[in-house]
């Protein structure tokens, strides 16, 4: 029972968690644990060697006093430690946190005294949320994980996000961070799923998809660093990026075909505005035609009518000068240019011109053999 | 041999002091807090960390959590208040504030967490189901989570336990109603879709008829202008010919019609029956020219 467990902590806490290691800490991240094991392990052993061969008083006194200032000088070395680049160490006097060390060796009294934390307190760490990096040979895949990243939407859509979430140790909060809270990265995490949620549930679909994504990076950002202070953590959150925000898989064809249908819009007012722009100015070359067809007839039919008064008046001139034998010879011109190319018949009717009637038609009369046939010839 | 014999009493002291040593130490570490246990009752609390004194033997010490600590619970599925279903994911992150409470009442992390899981199960029952679907998912999700704490803080506080934050991780739609909201998004989508191409059609068809309107325009007002062009025309001849065959109307009807016999009576197309006693015969039977009738020259008959 863990309970009853005696004396000084040495043995696990009371969650079970961690209760095979030295460290009482759990399964918290600090994988540094107090150095060097291997040297406290064989002082323990030298020590318990002590005791037992004490009572026999095998060993000559000055040969004891030897071994027993070599044990101590050992053990007073086992407090040398080192503290890599990334990290920070936070140095514990009997489980109480007394100081922070920076990178590089350091001292401290020897354990029992006191212990050394050292978390990678320097590193930015990366969670990955709706989506895990699948190391696949030589480059990484990642995989959806849709229970994570499917979200309601405040219009009652469903959008698929994936995110990352870039956070470290606070510079003063390293104590918090491994003191304050059990289990600091499932925290930023399940931190993390709720803001973003709550921040994709207050707006509606259309700003997440197009434009709204630093205003949603740094609302979460903002949500998460405010929960994780409420919590003490020592957690700074650098980053939230938004990776991928799509509609969900089942509908993204139809938001597709949205951008279609935009695009289909413009093609069609494109097509019509080519149509427009062809025919418009066609429209115009074709009222200047009709225009300048107007302005033709105009300027020909004057023009026919001053040639034909010209013609007039000049012929009217010289019948003015003689106007009996002008008007005869205009006749007879005429009358020479009809007849003479006319076919004629000349009948003697007399007073009353009956004798013509017997010899209709006139045309099969005059015309035995016609060059056309009669049918025709009827037509006017 | 008496040295040795002294050796031997001191080093046993020695060891039984070392043991009642470490039997009275404690250390308390930083995240926890520890009970001092004796004989099965608690005597009292250390919340500092560090070495510290007990009597041995007969005193224990427990050690109990101070840091922030772990709650998830496993999703469930609450109906909110207008019917709607919801699959509701939270967790929660508490700290012992009592520990001789928290002992006493539960004693272990395994036993607060399944009491705490049941606090936060209906708490969150109780706050979502008085809340609609919209106010969960939208407009009140940030009050709703502080009401789920509030409730389950007043229930731990008697297991000394405080909860630091209880926050809803998911809230989301069954499958059965995702699938719904997938349906109603591929409409909607599609409606959108279709709104634009019925747009694009519908600006197109504007585009044109405009156009077509204005070539109409253009033309009909073309139209007007020629035939207003050719009427000044027509008019000007009109006067031209007025001016000039008013000098003598009567030459010009005799000269007018001449020249329409000649262009009306076309060769080939005209059969002339002539009476000899025309005027234009007048020289035919008589070399005077006496005239033997007044009668018309010619007949003309266009067959």
């Amino acid at each position: 029972m863990p309970w009853s467990n005696q004396g000084g902590g040495g043995g696990g806490g009371p969650w079970g968690s961690g209760s095979g290691g030295k460290s009482p800490w759990g399964s918290g991240p600090q994988s540094g644990g107090p150095t060097p094991p291997d040297l406290e392990e064989m002082l323990r052993r030298g020590q318990d060697k002590l005791r037992s061969v004490l009572p026999g008083g095998n060993l000559g006194g000055k040969g004891f006093a030897i071994l027993a200032l070599a044990a101590l000088v050992l053990w007073g070395f086992s407090g040398l430690f080192q503290v890599a680049p990334d990290e920070l160490g936070v140095v514990l006097r009997f489980g109480k946190d007394v100081r922070e060390v920076q990178p590089g060796l350091n001292y401290h009294l020897p354990y029992p005294i006191e212990t050394v934390l050292t978390p990678k307190a320097l590193r930015i760490n990366k969670i990955d949320i709706g989506m895990r990096s699948v190391e696949d040979g030589r480059r990484t895949a990642s995989r959806d994980v849709p229970e994570e990243s499917l979200m309601l939407t405040g219009d009652e859509n469903i959008v698929d996000v994936d995110f990352a979430v870039l956070w470290k140790v606070k510079p003063a909060g390293v104590g918090d961070y491994l003191f304050n809270i059990q289990n600091p990265e499932g925290t930023v995490k399940a931190v993390a799923e709720s803001a973003m949620r709550e921040v994709i549930g207050r707006s509606d679909i259309q700003p997440i998809l197009t434009g709204a994504r630093q205003t949603v990076e740094a609302a979460v950002q903002d949500l998460m660093q405010k929960t994780l202070d409420h919590y003490g953590a020592g957690i700074l959150i650098q980053q939230v990026q938004l990776q991928k925000v799509d509609p969900p898989t089942q509908v993204i064809d139809a938001f597709r075909d949205v951008q279609a249908a935009r695009i289909d819009l413009d093609r069609s007012v494109n097509e019509a505005q080519t149509y427009a722009n062809s025919v418009v100015p066609q429209a115009r070359g074709k009222v200047a035609q009709i225009t300048q067809a107007a302005e033709a007839y105009k300027s020909q039919t004057v023009a026919q009518a001053t040639g034909q008064t010209s013609r007039f008046t000049s012929i009217y001139d010289q019948y003015k000068k003689a106007p009996d034998v002008t008007r005869e010879r205009m006749y007879l011109e005429t009358m020479e240019k009809v007849l003479g190319e006319s076919d004629k018949v000349i009948i003697n009717s007399g007073k009353n011109g009956s004798g013509v009637v017997p010899y209709l038609p006139l045309n099969e009369l005059t015309r035995p053999a016609p060059p056309r046939p009669p049918a025709t010839g009827a037509k006017p | 041999m008496k040295l040795n014999f002294i050796g031997g009493v001191a080093g046993i002291l020695l060891l039984a002091a070392l043991i009642v040593a470490y039997s009275s130490l404690f250390t308390v570490y930083q995240t926890q807090q520890a009970l001092v246990v004796r004989l099965g009752q608690v005597v009292r609390v250390v919340d500092e960390p560090g070495l510290h004194v007990k009597l041995p033997f007969i005193e224990n010490v427990i050690d109990i959590d101070k840091r922030i600590l772990d709650l998830e619970a496993p999703a469930q599925e609450v109906i909110a208040s207008d019917q709607k279903r919801l699959v509701v994911d939270a967790f929660a992150r508490y700290r012992i504030k009592d520990p001789l409470r928290f002992y006493q009442t539960l004693g272990s992390k395994a036993a607060a967490d399944s009491q705490l899981n049941i606090l936060l199960n209906s708490a969150l029952r109780r706050v979502l189901g008085e809340s609609t679907f919209i106010q969960v998912v939208r407009d009140e999700r940030a009050e709703l989570m502080s009401r789920i704490r509030d409730l389950i803080n007043r229930e731990a506080a008697g297991y000394g336990i405080e909860v630091v934050d209880a926050r809803i991780r998911r809230a989301d739609l069954p499958e059965q109603n995702s699938q719904a909201v997938y349906q109603r998004m591929q409409t909607a989508r599609q409606r959108e879709a279709a709104e634009y191409r019925a747009q694009g059609l519908q600006q197109a068809q504007e585009i044109r008829s405009k156009a077509d309107r204005e070539v109409t325009v253009l033309v009909a007002d073309a139209t007007s202008k020629s035939e207003q062009i050719r009427g000044e025309g027509d008019a000007t001849r009109n006067k031209i010919f007025a001016d000039a065959f008013n000098k003598d109307p009567d030459f010009f009807s005799f000269y007018r019609s001449m020249q329409a016999y000649e262009n009306g009576l076309k060769p080939n197309d005209t059969r002339l029956v002539l009476n000899p006693d025309s005027n234009f015969f007048r020289y035919f039977n008589d070399p005077s020219g006496k005239p033997v009738s007044p009668a018309p020259e010619a007949a003309p008959a266009a067959k």
